[in-house]
């Protein structure tokens, strides 16, 4: 073998070898997981209510006292659409036709169950509603300005530290806002409809997490926030995500669909179902299909 | 009290607020304060995105049937607790308990029940006055 093979042969091998330990490296976190304390109970919903979301799971962000101020404004705001809510009054908004959470609320208090898969240069978390983060751990760094562009899920980079993967985000605008002016919201969700706004994030806030695995049925997720434009220090918040326990593969949570709850002169109704099915596009016997009739 | 969340449309409180609302797809018609317990047969089990209904019949006092639309949450939701698409079937003999709508009309929102084969999925005790 010639000079040049063997040496195309080491670093092939080598690189087998380093693929390999990598590989073996990487934990195992397969399965379903759902966020411990935004889990449904026997009709779908959360288990808790808006308050025990509030008071149970970690929030308590560090917002400058300007942005406490308006928080608290918004969260009266918000109270005065709840009351309106619980007399089946619809309080008015504009619809957003998708189940998007975006980060960090993905990762704070959506109800949603989602996959993280570790490979050697990248980590995917997948979300039932189809949102998808990407973690690159080859060793990049972040994206350029020059080419970076703010969205609901930001620019991540990361590593890892024995089992615990590092993430580092930036560059996260709320699906929610029209604009990165408007900020990140971090609404805590429970209830019929209960939420409330816990603070508003600037486009400049920087995200770190540190996710493990605590136990075999556990992940833990350690973020920290700064943000300096809305927090008087950084805002250290955790979340523990448990196995899911009656379900082994993701689904799609699809937010649209069969829609049965119009709002009928500012109040929420049911309407029935719909009269008509749809006929297949193709017979069964392979004959061209005759024109369908469209649901009445 | 039955808590359901329903961020399924999730909407822009445009209130100078920038931040995400529950209500599109809300729960608030059904009375929360109030339950109802139905023993009908299943018409249909609607195993749809983005909630599952049971299309249920119930006799009314005159003899006659009345059907009833149950609506439940997300076909993934519920998966989460133990239902399957086939955990209803038409002709099905259930009883129901659920949240009424607050109108009056013949629809509600499941709380929990109970089928020909024992209670469903995560189905705690039945309460409520009976249809």
């Amino acid at each position: 073998m010639t000079l040049p093979r063997l040496a195309l042969a080491a670093a092939t091998l080598l690189g087998c070898v380093v693929s390999m330990g990598a590989s073996a490296e990487m934990p195992d976190w397969s399965g379903q997981w759902e966020n411990v304390g935004a889990t449904p109970d026997a009709s779908g919903g959360f288990n808790q209510s808006l308050e025990q979301v509030l008071t149970r799971m970690q929030w308590g962000p560090p917002n400058r006292p300007e942005l406490q101020a308006r928080v608290d404004k918004m969260v009266a705001g918000e109270r005065k659409r709840l009351e309106a809510i619980s007399r089946g009054e619809d309080p008015g908004g504009v619809d957003v036709k998708a189940c998007t959470f975006g980060f960090p609320l993905v990762m704070l208090d959506s109800p949603l169950m989602f996959e993280i898969l570790p490979t050697p240069k990248e980590t995917t978390l997948i979300f039932s509603s189809r949102e998808i983060r990407h973690v690159y751990t080859d060793g990049r760094e972040h994206t350029p300005k020059d080419e970076l562009w703010a969205t609901p899920w930001g620019d991540s980079i990361g590593h890892w530290e024995g089992q615990t993967l590092v993430i580092d985000t930036i560059a996260v605008k709320s699906p929610f806002a029209s604009s990165e002016s408007e900020g990140v919201a971090v609404m805590a969700f429970g209830d019929v409809e209960g939420e409330q706004t816990i603070t508003i994030l600037s486009s400049q806030a920087h995200f770190v997490e540190r996710i493990r695995m605590i136990d075999k049925d556990h992940l833990e997720d350690q973020m920290t926030v700064i943000d300096p434009n809305s927090l008087t220090e950084p805002w250290h918040v955790n979340r523990t995500y448990q196995r899911v326990a009656h379900i082994h593969r993701m689904v799609y949570e699809d937010c649209e669909g069969e829609e049965r709850n119009p709002v009928v002169n500012g109040r929420f109704t049911l309407a029935p179902p719909p009269s008509a099915t749809p006929k297949p596009a193709t017979p069964p016997n392979g004959a061209p299909s005759s024109p369908s009739t469209p649901p009445k | 009290m039955s808590r359901v969340q329903n961020y399924a449309l999730i909407a822009i409180a445009v209130l100078l607020t920038a931040s995400p609302s529950l209500a599109h797809h809300s729960f608030a018609m059904f009375d929360q304060s109030k339950s109802v317990t139905l023993q009908g047969t299943v018409k249909d089990f609607r195993w749809t995105n983005p909630h599952v209904f049971v299309q249920l019949l119930v006799k009314t006092e005159s003899g006659s049937e009345e059907e009833w639309s149950i609506e439940m949450t997300s076909p993934e939701h519920l998966a989460r607790v133990g239902w399957k698409p086939g955990a209803m079937k038409p002709g099905d003999k259930v009883t129901l308990v659920i949240h009424p709508m607050r109108d009056g009309s013949a629809g509600g929102q499941f709380i929990s029940g109970t089928g020909p084969d024992g209670p469903f999925a995560g189905s705690p005790a039945t309460n409520g006055e009976s249809k």
